[in-house]
């Protein structure tokens, strides 16, 4: 007798399982994981309620501190520099440097006020008195009135 | 007990372990029987099952209620079957098909399966689809999901999850009418 299956269909077969366990398994399994839970005990380094509500806001977070990071450091790593080597350079050393190289006008002088104690000869100004006078001439300066 | 009962027994340090146990003994057989019909054998299964639990203990307190309980566990436990499939795969450098004929011997010669013949040529024939239609097949087929949980569960558009159901019954048809 050809008891082999032709033109069956999924809706004519009763779902049955055919897989097996052995015996108690179900009851012996829930122990089982909970001893390996036991063993792998959970890692709290940061409480999770906190962790929920920063985990969405990690990523924005974290690229705007780069950005602000590499910000700050192209924006004061040079100028600091700069900084800290005219920190050493003296009043002095300036003056002479302005002297010896700068061709200095009179607009130049109206900072002078700032360093109004000390006191400015002629050899920082340079110049003569005759030539003094005769800008003062040429400029109709000596009337006017400040 | 209630999912939200057990989720909130979780949450408090003193009760975990109790409410950790009652999931376990809720859950386990829907998990444990899922990745049983992935992969075949008892060991792989019980091995897989654990790991599963193992995982839910260490990420349940980042669970989100948004979801269900059990969509969320069925998703962890369906990645941990295509893994370890794949993973198979990769280790012994098999094609598909060879692996499908290793569970297929399995079948044949495992103590933990029965039936009759009808119902191993099934079986066998669900090991000729491919893991993920295979998937949904024994969630819609078995388990009896709705296809928005199975969504909710593989990440699938609705309608492809339909219509690789009806495409996997039709295979699995033509392959019973064959002797």
């Amino acid at each position: 007798m050809n008891n082999k299956p032709k033109n069956i269909t999924l809706s004519e077969l009763p779902k049955h399982n055919v897989y097996q366990v052995p015996e108690d398994y179900f009851d012996r399994l829930p122990t089982r994981i909970m001893e390996r839970t036991a063993a792998s005990p959970k890692q709290d380094w940061l409480p999770a309620q906190l962790w929920q509500n920063l985990r969405v806001a990690m990523a924005p977070i974290i690229l705007l501190a780069m950005f602000v990071g590499v910000f700050y450091f192209t924006l004061n790593s040079q100028p600091d520099k700069q900084a800290m080597n005219m920190a050493v350079v003296t009043d002095t050393e300036i003056v002479d440097y302005l002297t010896a190289n700068a061709t200095l006008e009179s607009a130049d002088f109206a900072d002078l006020n700032t360093i109004q104690h000390q006191e400015l000869t002629a050899d920082v100004l340079n110049v003569s008195s005759l030539a003094a006078e005769e800008e003062l001439e040429y400029y109709h300066l000596r009337d006017t009135d400040y | 007990m209630e999912d939200k009962e057990i989720l909130e027994k979780f949450a408090n340090p003193d009760s975990r372990n109790l409410a950790f146990n009652q999931l376990v003994r809720k859950y386990q057989q829907k998990i444990y029987w899922h990745i049983r019909k992935m992969v075949i054998d008892h060991e792989d299964s019980d091995d897989l099952t654990q790991e599963v639990f193992l995982k839910v203990w260490k990420n349940l307190e980042n669970f989100r209620q948004d979801a269900q309980l059990y969509t969320w566990l069925y998703r962890i436990a369906t990645n941990e079957c295509l893994t370890f499939l794949s993973s198979k795969k990769r280790k012994f450098f098999l094609p598909i098909n060879d692996v499908a004929a290793e569970l297929a011997e399995k079948i044949d010669s495992s103590v933990n399966i029965s039936g009759d013949e009808i119902q191993l040529k099934l079986q066998k024939a669900l090991l000729k689809l491919p893991d993920k239609q295979r998937l949904v097949f024994n969630m819609k087929y078995y388990d009896e999901l709705k296809y928005e949980e199975i969504s909710e569960i593989l990440g699938t558009s609705v309608g492809a999850l339909k219509a690789s159901y009806h495409l996997a019954v039709k295979k699995i048809e033509e392959f019973l009418k064959q002797d």
